[in-house]
């Protein structure tokens, strides 16, 4: 019987899904190249062509575990997690928790990491450039009110805590870097995820500074995010770290904080 | 003669064109890749200033019974809007099914009831850009027993129905008239003239299929001779039209895109020197 | 508030404000890691990888997984307790 287009859509999406659709079989044509053989051709396609996507909003996971791993990797991410619309720069959201529960990736425990700071730089660089704050707007503003300011950070922008050097071992994947090696006893890393005017980009913060911007994230004062980091870090040094975040353009916009 | 073929916008080669402003008829871009605010994006923004664009779209799932997206369709429109196109096309395909995107061009029925759903979502497309659209034919790697219409009869009849325009891919002919059986000549012969606006060139793979070659449009090749050939065949009997070199898989450089160009543009000054100055 | 507090948001605010006339030897530190370009925008063309016939179902791409071994980058990183430390 003859799929009506709705029925014949469905069986199609379900069959390169992984379910076999013996009623979408009967209905394509087969000769020397049999209908099944056909419509494997599709169902390869998909699952091959969304793994390259991923690749390329994963490459720094793909360098560390190189490209037949990564294929088992994405194959299983796509068998679990198609694409909810077609802009694939958008796609692989969840990637992150799937590597960090993936058997395989087991004895690799910073790669989940790692696929998050790949998600991070790749979500800041679809993001807007939008304006940033720079030490002159803040030139008119009254000293005694700054602590009560909060800041408001850049869209596409995230904060990356890792109990792993994943800076170290970013740049240890990057093509053309050393054969060094990076121990993973040099401990955590924080990184500033930031949209940039020609890319995107991390800057690695020291702990003060990473319970600074955490807090920051949160939408609380200057003032409150100044006493959070120095009691994660009391040798934080606010002045320094305020004209650094400023100088690397990281804050979008300043506001009166209401809250702490 | 005016240069009239374009070539296929990557990644690769944003940045060498950005700086070197390479003379070539247009430029594609595919809408999916721009939809974000990247820097990508606003390099694209400034291309405007020397450059013509063609806006390739290949998710808006046109072929899909439960109509189109109307998120993604805001997007693309916005986009357009945006870049203001010379032209816009996406296939004549389908890739969304319940909400969940496929990233190929599955293939269709080619029947009334398909027709109907095509006609009503480039209907629909046509409304939300303001403006014609083009509708390329896809690489088939399958038939289904039950279509009653041939591919360019289906074209044909979409192209009345809806007032689109067609964009002809000659390799997309090749590859699908091998792997379906089918004569590439017989596919040119009854085109509806006045509908066609643009022409795409490409490369494709041969797999092998248990001991069976099969084509696959694979877009990481030059042009091959029986593409070069339809598409001396099809400018000599419908006239030049603006003509893509796409390549997507093994980037060559650049030059080897302009290359193919200029042999797509001599193409055309040999089949049709007429419709090539008027193009 | 305390006099404590007090004393605290006026070393805020000094701090801050010393910040916004910051020496460039503290603008010199600021440098980011690294970028992430433009030639990675391009993952919708990905539209057209060769693909084949061949019979592998999906859980032979599943078993593949688990049979493959990690090869890459990964051997340079050394140290630590292979399991995760959460």
């Amino acid at each position: 019987m003859q799929l009506a287009l709705p029925d014949l859509q469905a069986a199609f999406a379900a069959h390169v899904a992984g379910v076999d659709r013996p009623d979408l079989v009967a209905a394509v044509v087969g000769d020397t190249i049999p209908a099944e053989a056909r419509l494997r051709v599709y169902r390869h396609h998909v699952s091959h062509s969304l793994s390259a996507a991923l690749a390329a909003t994963f490459p720094t996971v793909q360098a560390l575990v190189g490209e037949a791993f990564f294929r088992g990797l994405a194959q299983g991410f796509v068998a679990e997690a198609l694409p909810a619309q077609p802009v694939l720069t958008e796609y692989g959201a969840e990637f992150p928790a799937f590597v960090a529960t993936h058997e395989p990736a087991r004895a690799l425990p910073y790669l989940a990491d790692i696929a998050s700071l790949d998600w991070a730089l790749n979500v800041a660089f679809h993001s807007p450039e939008g304006r940033r704050v720079a030490a002159v707007d803040l030139a008119g503003i009254a000293a005694e009110r700054l602590p009560s300011l909060s800041i408001v950070l850049p869209e596409g922008a995230s904060l990356i805590r890792s109990l792993y050097p994943i800076d170290r071992i970013w740049k240890a994947s990057q093509p053309g870097a050393s054969a060094d090696t990076v121990d993973l006893e040099a401990g955590r890393a924080d990184l500033l995820v930031l949209r940039r005017a020609d890319d995107a980009a991390f800057i690695v913060l020291d702990t003060g500074e990473a319970a600074f911007v955490a807090a920051l994230v949160e939408g609380v004062s200057l003032e409150s995010a100044a006493e959070g980091a120095l009691s994660a870090d009391p040798s934080f040094d606010l002045s320094a770290a305020f004209a650094r975040l400023l100088t690397l353009e990281a804050f979008a916009a300043l506001q009166q904080s209401w809250g702490g | 003669m005016d240069l009239v073929t374009g070539i296929g916008l990557r990644a690769p080669h944003l940045a060498e064109i950005a700086r070197d402003r390479p003379a070539t008829g247009f430029l594609e871009i595919h809408a999916e890749n721009y939809l974000g605010a990247s820097p990508a994006r606003q390099m694209i923004e400034r291309l405007r200033e020397t450059n013509t664009f063609s806006i390739h779209a290949v998710g808006l799932s046109l072929g899909s019974a439960e109509g189109l997206d109307e998120r993604h369709l805001d997007r693309v429109a916005a986009l357009v809007k945006r870049l203001e196109p010379a032209y816009v096309s996406d296939h004549l395909s389908w890739s969304v099914h319940g909400g969940r995107y496929f990233n190929d061009l599955l293939p269709l029925p080619y029947t009334e009831e398909a027709l109907d759903a095509v006609v009503r979502n480039v209907g629909r497309l046509q409304e939300a850009l303001g403006r014609q659209v083009s509708i390329e034919n896809p690489s088939c790697y399958l038939a289904f027993a039950h279509s009653t219409l041939t591919e360019p009869e289906f074209l044909a009849e979409l192209a009345r129905r809806s007032g689109c325009g067609l964009l002809l891919d000659l390799n997309n002919i090749v590859v699908t008239a091998h792997n379906l059986r089918l004569d590439p000549h017989d596919w040119l012969q009854a085109l509806p003239d006045k509908a066609i606006t643009e022409y795409h060139l490409a490369g494709h793979a041969v797999n092998d299929c248990d001991g069976e070659p099969l084509l696959i449009d694979d877009h990481g090749s030059r042009v091959g001779p029986e593409a070069w050939s339809l598409f001396d065949e099809i400018v000599r009997r419908y006239g030049a039209r603006p003509t893509l070199i796409e390549w997507d898989t093994d980037i060559p450089a650049l030059s080897v895109l302009l290359d193919e160009a200029a042999k797509a543009d001599r193409a055309i000054t040999m089949a049709n020197p007429d419709a090539a100055r008027a193009a | 508030m305390t006099k404590t507090r007090i004393a605290i948001a006026s070393a805020i605010a000094s701090a801050l404000a010393a910040a916004l006339v910051a020496p460039m030897a503290v603008q010199a530190q600021g440098n980011m890691e690294k970028c992430y370009g433009i030639s990675k925008a391009g993952k919708n063309d990905c539209q057209t990888a060769s693909s084949s016939c061949a019979g592998t179902s999906k859980k032979d791409a599943q078993t593949d997984a688990w049979l493959s071994v990690p090869k890459g980058a990964c051997e340079k990183i050394v140290g630590g307790s292979l399991a995760a430390k959460k």
